[in-house]
């Protein structure tokens, strides 16, 4: 550790490890739910375990969003947070919300709006915090006066999915245009802002994993984030399929999604030429897993799953069908989970006394969870695709056909729970060692600059 | 290419995307009132679409696609089932579905009246929506137009051995033999060893293995009044029933269904089949005029 406020970062990974592990409880409830017959059917319905679900996996990539951000800005600006204090205080509300909105799905307090459930006051609560957040980092950047294109990009990122989420805050009379605009924030974030926050976080990563050239990987940066929003901001449409919007969207959607690969192959070649050519190897292998690891399953998950039904002439048979969900849960996983977990398991060796190297512990967590969520994937792409053929292009009744891909879901469950078993074991890594905060790296800003420069 | 050149190229096509973008959306908001038809949305539908946002239906079921997939699409259910019917399953769905069958059932939300109705109402918009014509074709609840995959397991034992269970739906309880005997013919066509649509349609002109069966009563009444007509059926039901007992009675014109005076069809028929499942299966065919 350099700055003793980087600190903050290790409270914000904690959250975000328990809350990774609520996720997958009520994610393995969800999934037995599909096996049925349902014992919890009045007090657990499958509704509020999946709200639960999916509300958990927004709030702890958030936090895990928040928490790398405050470990990486004083390393690139080199230079103390502005205020550890409201760092703390903001991760106490930001938890406050986030637990009291799942108790209060448990009791069905909610909007029942897709993705923003969450009710009016926690919405202004997360609005608060992310007012806080920018604030706290925008002022250390000021402080500094270093402020790195990696940076910039990502505070752009964490800035825009700000101001993305006010769409959220407002009421429609019209079902379609809340639909419409449903998807300015959770569209926009995922397949937008979000991206360009994990392109900063990955370049960050292989600067200081791989030695890359700064130079050279800002560059590329920028050509990644440019071809991210030319896909992503028209790529929109692919959400307003069938949903009562201008028939114009749909070559729109087909045309532009069609070209969000191009963004995330982009992504995962750089990251594979930056490894190739790095001239520094450094101990952290396991990071480097995580890094790589994220950019390809973004490729696949998010890429390739979600090109195969995005053009609207498939989709009209797919869309809503178990292949979203194959699609979502890779594309989420790739893209948001794995470099969160590349970040912390970057940052980890330097807050709490372990291997620089990673243990083996680490790199079974990795390993079990890449294989149970491509057997997870698999599973839904296996079951989506019966759905389809049966339900959509034959013509049987859903429930009918839900009893004839149940095959698929045991496969879900059991694929499932490798998945929890390498989650299980990540986050048992993560609290193993106790943290300890000693600045025993020097700080750059401090010794001769040219010389620490190339050490980086 | 050097970094500010690609800078300028991230700056430039985002700012293009998003000028796109921003037209189109003023321009979606000009057709939103006709492709919605705004001026439909009543108080009543204002309250369903509330009540559909405060039950979370949305974390079950899709809309316009849209949710989550434990629970089927409700675009057009409004066109598939009527107002009486889904206002009698939504008092209790545990009348309509069985758990245990299909292994998942809708929690009974005790929605009141008022809130029912505003829900079909709102359901109701939701199906006038012009989405572009989604789903191509609809999407069923249950039920199901393969042949075979409408009838539960008991109902397609053509022993007939199998006792009624009256804890089972009606619409999955084994045949009791008290049906109507076309309905019992039809499900006898797709379940009969060896199966009967195996090698007979019942569309016009489409001839499988053996000829279609599509206009079946007019063709018998022409091949029994006419000249080379050998056997002894004298009216539509009795033909049906030697072709099916007797297969090589009558040979159907062409050398892919006869061969040497035999028929191809299987004779086993009168020993699989019961006298009342031949009867059966004649009504069901001769009802094609």
């Amino acid at each position: 550790m350099r700055y003793k406020s980087q600190s903050v970062a290790y409270w914000y990974f904690a959250v975000a490890m328990v809350l990774f592990g609520l996720q997958l409880v009520f994610g393995l409830l969800s999934a037995a739910k599909y096996l049925g017959p349902d014992p919890l059917l009045q007090f657990l319905p499958f509704d509020v375990t999946k709200v639960i679900h999916t509300n958990l996996l927004i709030v702890w990539v958030l936090t895990g969003f928040m928490g790398a951000t405050y470990w990486m800005v004083p390393d690139e600006s080199r230079t103390e947070l502005h205020s550890t204090k409201l760092a703390y205080i903001q991760l106490g509300l930001w938890t406050a919300m986030g637990v009291t909105a799942v108790i209060g799905y448990l009791f069905g307090y909610g909007t029942g709006n897709k993705l923003l459930e969450q009710p009016l006051p926690h919405k202004l609560v997360i609005v608060i915090c992310m007012l806080i957040f920018l604030y706290n980092i925008g002022m250390t950047i000021k402080k500094s006066g270093r402020f790195t294109t990696t940076e910039g990009v990502l505070l752009l990122g964490l800035g825009s999915a700000a101001v993305l989420y006010v769409p959220a805050l407002l009421h429609y009379e019209n079902y379609t245009v809340s639909i419409y605009y449903r998807w300015w924030t959770i569209h926009l974030w995922v397949e937008g802002v979000w991206e360009m926050i994990q392109g900063a976080f990955l370049a960050y990563l292989l600067i200081r994993l791989s030695g890359a050239d700064r130079e050279v990987m800002e560059k590329w940066l920028y050509v990644i984030v440019g071809l991210v929003f030319i896909a992503g901001i028209l790529g929109t449409a692919h959400h307003y399929y069938w949903v009562g919007v201008p028939g114009y969207w749909l070559p729109i959607g087909g045309v532009f999604s069609a070209l969000e690969p191009a963004a995330l192959a982009g992504m995962a070649i750089y990251a594979y030429n930056a490894l190739r050519r790095s001239g520094l190897s450094h101990p952290n292998k396991l990071a480097l897993h995580w890094t790589l690891g994220s950019a390809i399953f973004t490729l696949f998950g998010a890429g390739l799953l979600g090109l195969a039904h995005t053009f609207p002439d498939v989709n009209k048979w797919t869309h809503g069908t178990l292949i979203t969900a194959m699609h979502g849960h890779a594309a989420f996983y790739g893209a948001y989970a794995m470099i969160i977990l590349a970040m912390i398991t970057y940052a980890l060796p330097r807050m709490t006394r372990r291997n620089e190297e990673g243990s083996s512990i680490g790199y079974w967590a990795f390993w079990l969870q890449l294989a149970g969520m491509f057997g997870m994937t698999l599973s839904f792409a296996t079951a989506g695709i019966a759905q389809v053929y049966l339900e959509r292009i034959l013509g049987m009744g859903y429930l009918d056909v839900q009893l004839k891909i149940q095959v698929h879901f045991l496969m879900l469950v059991a694929t499932a729970s490798i998945f929890a078993l390498g989650v299980g074991l990540f986050i048992f890594d993560f609290f193993r060692h106790a943290p300890r905060f000693v600045i025993d790296e020097p700080d750059p800003a401090l010794t001769t600059p040219p010389t620490s420069d190339a050490a980086l | 290419m050097n970094k500010r050149q690609t800078r300028s190229f991230a700056l430039i096509s985002t700012a293009i995307a998003v000028v796109v973008f921003l037209g189109l959306t003023v321009d979606s908001h000009r057709q939103f009132p006709k492709l919605t038809n705004a001026d439909q949305i009543t108080p009543q539908v204002t309250r369903g679409k509330d009540v559909w946002h405060q039950y979370n239906c949305i974390n079950c079921h899709t809309l316009f696609g849209e949710g989550a997939y434990y629970a089927p699409d409700l675009t057009k259910i409004s066109q598939q089932r009527g107002a009486p019917y889904l206002t009698a399953f939504l008092k209790d769905p545990s009348k309509f579905y069985d758990e245990q069958r299909h292994r998942r059932l809708m929690p009974n939300l005790n929605l009141d009246d008022e809130e029912i109705a505003g829900l079909i109402a709102f359901l109701d918009w939701v199906s006038k929506v012009d989405n572009q014509g989604w789903p191509p074709r609809p999407i069923l609840v249950t039920g199901s137009s393969i042949p075979g995959t409408d009838l539960a397991v008991a109902q397609q034992d053509v022993s007939g051995s199998t006792p009624s269970d009256s804890r089972l739906p009606p619409g999955a309880r084994p045949v009791s033999g008290t049906e109507d005997p076309i309905a019992l013919g039809e499900a006898l066509f797709r379940t009969a060893t060896p199966v009967c649509s195996a090698c007979h349609s019942i569309a016009p002109g489409v001839n499988l293995a053996g000829p279609t069966l599509a206009g079946l009563a007019s063709r018998a009444k022409q091949v029994i009044a006419s000249a080379d007509y050998q056997g002894g059926a004298k009216d539509v039901e009795g033909f049906i029933r030697e072709s099916i007992v007797t297969p090589s009675a009558y040979l159907h014109p062409g050398e892919m269904y006869s061969a040497d005076g035999m028929s191809f069809m299987p004779n086993t028929y009168p020993k699989s089949l019961t006298s009342e499942q031949i009867d059966q299966l004649v009504a069901y065919l001769a009802s094609f005029q």
